[in-house]
């Protein structure tokens, strides 16, 4: 039957002509297992260790599931990735949990284990590459609190409700002024998926409750960009915004002066420091097994300067 | 085409399952090889037991999902909560494991009764508030979502006080039979299940009058049987093959993530599609649903084992999708 | 005169079937050709060869002398061959005018569409055909009759010189078949030749010039119409002379009563209606399209609402809302409609026989019993005589008298004791229709009581021990069936108009 033969003639060529533009492993081989692949912040992980790739001469895949409640294709992914025998394994556990049979028979199989971004609930990863969220959002609550005065009500786009990040941005921000701002009130707490317009509309809401609110933390770059957009839809002024993490769109609102400024991890060193760290495992070197990737502060001022410029995507 | 009459020719049911599609999916079967081969060609690595368990694990989810949403179809209608649905029997099994410390067979039991209960509440919408599937389905989607995150108060809830629970997917009891055959249960549950579900289909009054309802369901209302009734009792059993797919992915991940589940509808729908069921309903087989989850995960895990670039993964599997159904599309012609 | 078609030694094989052996046609300008035979007997086939839907595996077609193999509907549009299928294909939500110039819209600059221009057009050919219709009316507002009314003027757009009709007057009325062989005879005389499928033999008494007749795929023979009787065109079609004896009416005044209704009412559909059946009895229900027999019918069964009304089965009352209750009080309901309301025709005999019964061939978990509904099936086949290769077969793969029979083989698997019949040989062919009528016959010599709803009033006089006749949701008269009732009483009661709604309408 001509149709038959037609699609299994194009199955074939598919899987044949893919081919090609498959990176195949030679020499040796890290496959980083990310958390997203889409969201730029990602992209800058991978930029990082391509960068590293390339000086350490090795090469990298690099993927992640679409978004990050997706777990199970998470591990997946991690099933797919040992399948192929690398040198070492870069992870990012959207859930610790879940991955450590996965975890288990790669050490088994002598592969190394770095984690990055967030750590793994597990004595099997050699090493952690990461930012420390909580530290960062409590610097976030300090130039929060710097800004109103130490006192008034503010609130809180977080992106998530489940993942670490997401908890421990939340939590460090909130626990920051709990500790040390007794005259500010946090009035809400609100959940856009990380997604710019959920944010937005969500922000609209929190605005029209409270039109008294002094600020709005937004934990991610699309919780801080929905953010920004909500406040500018509102036509509210005086509302300090701080944000977190880069992107054009928000190094835009800082420039202008929508927002006061952000947090920035260094996601580009993230990528650097695991595929850094693998191969020195997988040679055989010891390595640390806390590798903090640093963050910083940036705002108008700050936002072209060297060191910040560096670590900030578009 | 019903399964059950060319099952009926050659008497045995093994034998009808396997000869009914025999004839209508050696297409899709032979898709299947030739991605199996040209993967094989394509990556030395791809072609290993620890990776043929590794596609297999990763089909027994979504594949039990897909036959849930198997049934529903050949209804003629589309079930959009089977993911959150999915993901609300895992939470309520957490409820009972966790939070209240029940014993393990009580919690798979609540899981499963979860899923019922969801597919009796879409049912009734359907059949008896005349609500389309896609919208009522669309609603409690939603509706499962909010009360998945409600109750587990947005936090994962993990089963690690209930030893044995993550046996029920990871452990192998086809490996302590048959030692270097380390198939994981999840995968043989997803086998039980189709078998179940085949058996069913073919050979009980609710499997006819699934294909029924799907072929005329005026003719089957006409013909004094209570329609309603019965298409209540298809959603309800189709929601608890939903909680069986809830329990699995729980012990999977020996948690259960209340956020997850988004998605994986469309991911079974395509399995279904693939796999030669009609969305228009009156036709479609377990087997033919089967072949078509491997076939997607076979093809996702191939394309990451030769190391293609992500973006074009999902290109090439949109591409099957659209290529599988044309073909099917041809066939009937 | 011209010869407009010739078909000659058409051959057409499907898998496993050979539908079309050495089949052929005439046709004449501005003669109105009737094509003759049997449900499979390859007319529709032949037809679909003419207007290009299949291609023949051999023989000749010459239009005007020339040979032509048309490959599609629209090459053979070009041609000037069109066809109005029996099941009719409009858009339900496109209007009238829209229907008729789907995919020829006039156009004005920039793509737009020139309406004023499409609905002149279509009002143009209207009114060549006397049809008083608004171009802009809904198609799906209109009755079937209507929108058959559109299909013709859609075919006539195209300036066809060949018409085709399948079983145009399937779902007409009497005034609504006398306006459209009205429209035929015009046409007729502008010298279009019309090839006229139909099984009703006064019509071609009526309209036909001369009668082709098929059978198994094969030419049988072409005779004048007018002059032969009809009973050879009949023996023609089977192969057989098809005979049957006169009605008896039994004496029923004494049977006990299997159904009685009082005071059915729904809005305007049903109007006060009251009657008794007794058991062994065939009541007919006659009247024109509307007069509300299959909205009374599809009362009784549960399959529609009432607003008022007793339902009472042997003497008890029953309390039906819904068709599980009706087949649970013994009542069996063949719709008009097969297609749609009496199969899942993607299923195969047995599962479609099996439907209404499946509680009695099943284990206590709900498993099938297939062994036992295939033998009830095959007792079922071999006793109604349906003729299928298998039990197996998917039933959309039969003729419609087979279909018919299934319907009527899975109520009598039920063991029913009231049959509703409703339209019960629409669409198929003689020797089926004997066969369907022995049938009734057998059923109320068991004692069954049926109804029976008929458009066909020989068919209504020929098997009913009582006609009920209906009009606008009323039951304007109780007939006694047999030699002693004519067909013009029963039209007298049929047309009897209530008085007070006939000087409202004149009021408008």
């Amino acid at each position: 039957m001509f149709s038959r033969r037609t699609i299994l003639g194009t199955i074939a060529a598919t899987a044949l002509l893919t081919g090609p533009t498959a990176v195949f492993a030679e020499g040796e081989y890290v496959a980083l297992v990310s958390k997203g692949f889409q969201h730029q912040f990602w992209q800058a992980v991978q930029s990082g260790a391509e960068q590293a790739a390339e000086e350490l001469g090795v090469t990298i895949t690099f993927e992640g599931p679409d978004n990050e409640t997706m777990v199970d294709k998470q591990i997946d992914m991690l099933a797919a990735a040992l399948a192929n025998k690398p040198a070492a394994i870069g992870f990012a556990a959207l859930d610790s949990q879940a991955a450590i049979p996965l975890l288990r028979d790669a050490d088994a199989a002598g592969i190394p284990i770095i984690a990055f971004d967030s750590g793994v609930d597990s004595d099997i990863p050699l090493a952690t590459a990461a930012t420390n969220n909580m530290a960062a959002a409590a610097l976030a609550a300090e130039k929060m609190a710097e800004f109103i005065g130490g006192k008034g009500k503010v609130a809180v786009v977080a992106h998530d409700q489940t993942s670490r990040t997401g908890i421990e941005r939340r939590d460090g921000f909130l626990e920051k002024i709990a500790a040390d701002y007794p005259d500010i009130e946090v009035v809400t707490v609100q959940y856009g998926a990380g997604d710019q317009l959920k944010s937005t509309e969500l922000t609209k809401a929190i605005l029209t409750a409270n039109p008294d609110l002094s600020g709005i933390f937004g934990t991610n770059e699309g919780s801080a960009i929905g953010v920004v957009n909500g406040v500018t839809e509102m036509g509210t002024e005086g509302v300090v915004i701080i944000g977190y993490d880069s992107g054009k769109a928000q190094k835009d609102a800082i420039r202008s002066g929508l927002m006061a400024g952000a947090i920035t991890q260094n996601p580009v060193g993230i990528g650097y420091e695991t595929v850094k760290a693998a191969i020195m495992a997988a040679r055989g070197e010891t390595i640390d097994s806390e590798i903090d990737t640093g963050f910083y502060y940036y705002d108008a001022e700050t936002i072209d300067n060297p060191e910040i410029a560096a670590v900030l995507y578009d | 085409m019903t399964a059950s009459v060319d099952a009926k020719k050659e008497g045995g049911f093994l034998a009808g399952l396997i000869k009914s599609g025999a004839h209508q999916k050696l297409l899709a079967f032979a898709s299947l090889i030739m991605l199996l081969i040209g993967f094989s060609l394509g990556s030395p690595n791809f072609m290993q037991m620890s990776n043929m368990i590794a596609i297999l694990q990763a089909t027994s989810v979504i594949g039990v999902l897909a036959i849930g949403v198997t049934l529903i179809i050949i209804t003629g209608g589309i079930d959009l909560s089977i993911g959150t649905m999915m993901t609300f029997c895992a939470v309520i099994c957490g409820v009972f494991l966790t939070y209240w410390g029940l014993p393990l067979p009580v919690g798979v039991v609540a899981g499963i009764g979860a899923g019922a209960f969801c597919g009796f509440c879409s049912g009734t919408f359907v059949a008896k508030m005349k609500i389309p599937p896609f919208i009522a389905t669309l609603g409690m989607m939603l509706i499962l979502k909010g009360l998945s995150l409600v109750i587990s108060g947005t936090r994962p809830i993990y089963f690690n006080d209930t030893p044995g629970f993550d046996k029920i997917s990871r452990g192998s009891l086809i490996g302590e039979v048959i030692p270097g055959l380390p198939i994981p249960n999840g995968v043989l549950i997803l086998f039980l299940v189709a078998i179940g579900v085949a058996y069913v289909l073919s050979r009980t009054v609710l499997g006819r009058y699934t294909y029924a309802l799907g072929s005329n369901e005026e003719a089957v209302r006409l013909s004094g049987v209570n329609a309603d009734r019965w298409k209540i009792a298809i959603y309800t059993f189709a929601g608890a093959i939903c909680g069986i797919a809830g329990v699995l992915i729980a012990s999977r991940l020996n948690s259960a993530q209340p956020a997850l589940g988004l998605g994986y509808e469309l991911e079974a729908i395509a399995a279904v599609v693939i796999g030669g069921t009609s969305l228009a309903g009156g036709r479609g087989t377990i087997l033919g649903t089967l072949i078509g989850a491997l076939i997607m995960s076979v093809l996702t895990n191939g394309l990451r084992v030769m190391s293609v670039a992500q973006e074009w993964q999902t290109v090439a599997t949109g591409a099957i999708i659209i290529l599988a159904v044309y073909a099917d599309m041809s066939r009937k012609k | 005169m011209d010869k407009i078609v010739e078909m000659i030694g058409v051959d057409k094989g499907f898998p496993g079937v050979q539908a079309l052996k050495d089949a052929r046609l005439e046709l004449y300008k501005g003669e109105v050709h009737a094509l003759m035979g049997e449900n499979g007997a390859g007319k529709s086939t032949l037809m679909k060869v003419l207007s290009g839907i299949y291609k023949k595996d051999a023989g000749e077609i010459l239009i005007r002398g020339k040979p032509e193999e048309p490959v599609g509907p629209r090459e053979a549009q070009a041609l000037g061959i069109g066809i109005i299928h029996q099941e009719l294909s409009l858009m339900m939500d496109l209007s009238a005018a829209q229907n008729i110039f789907i995919g020829r819209e006039p156009r004005l600059s920039f793509g737009r569409i020139d309406d004023a221009e499409m609905n002149r057009k279509a009002a143009t050919l209207f009114s060549s055909m006397h049809l008083d219709l608004d171009p802009q009316t809904v198609v799906g507002d209109l009755t079937i009759a209507k929108q058959q009314m559109i299909e013709i003027s859609k075919a006539l757009s195209f300036n066809s010189e060949v018409l085709i009709m399948d079983e145009p007057t399937a779902a007409l009325n009497d005034a609504e078949i006398a306006d459209l062989f009205n429209i035929i005879n015009k046409l007729k005389a502008n010298g279009v030749g019309i090839v006229y499928i139909s099984h009703k033999m006064d019509e071609l008494k009526r309209i036909a010039d001369r009668v082709t007749v098929m059978r198994d795929g094969q030419y049988v023979g072409t005779v004048d119409a007018k002059e032969t009787p009809v009973d050879q065109i009949i023996a023609m079609m089977v192969g057989r002379k098809v005979q049957h004896d006169p009605l008896v009416v039994p004496e029923i005044s004494d049977v006990p009563v299997a159904l009685e209704v009082r005071g059915l009412n729904r809005g305007k559909e049903i109007r006060d209606v009251s009657f008794k059946l007794h058991r062994g009895e065939v009541l007919g229900f006659a009247g024109l399209m509307g007069a509300g027999r299959t909205e009374v019918a599809r009362a009784i069964f549960g399959a529609d609402p009432l607003d008022a009304g007793e339902v009472f089965v042997g003497g008890e009352k029953r309390h039906i809302t819904s068709p599980h209750d009706a087949v649970k009080a013994g009542i069996g309901y063949l719709s008009e409609d097969r297609k749609r309301y009496g199969l899942a025709i993607t299923m195969d005999v047995a599962a479609n026989t099996a439907m209404p019964n499946l509680e009695n061939f099943t284990s206590q978990l709900g498993v099938l019993n297939e062994s036992e509904i295939d033998t009830a099936t095959q007792e079922m086949v071999d006793k109604l005589n349906i003729r299928t290769p298998s039990i197996h077969q998917e039933v959309r793969l039969l003729s419609g008298g087979n279909q018919q029979k299934i319907v009527v083989g899975k109520w009598l698997l039920r063991d029913c004791d009231i049959f509703i019949f409703d339209e019960p040989t629409r669409g198929i062919d003689v020797g089926a229709k004997a066969e369907i009528y022995r049938l009734i016959e057998d059923l109320t010599a068991r004692g069954k009581a049926v109804i029976m709803i008929s458009s066909e009033l020989p068919e209504v006089m020929r098997l009913s021990h009582r006609i009920l006749v209906m009009c606008e949701g009323r039951v304007t008269g109780i007939l006694p069936g047999g030699e002693g009732t004519t067909q013009e009483d029963i039209m007298t009661l049929a047309t009897q108009r209530d008085t007070n709604q006939q000087n409202a309408g004149y009021i408008q």
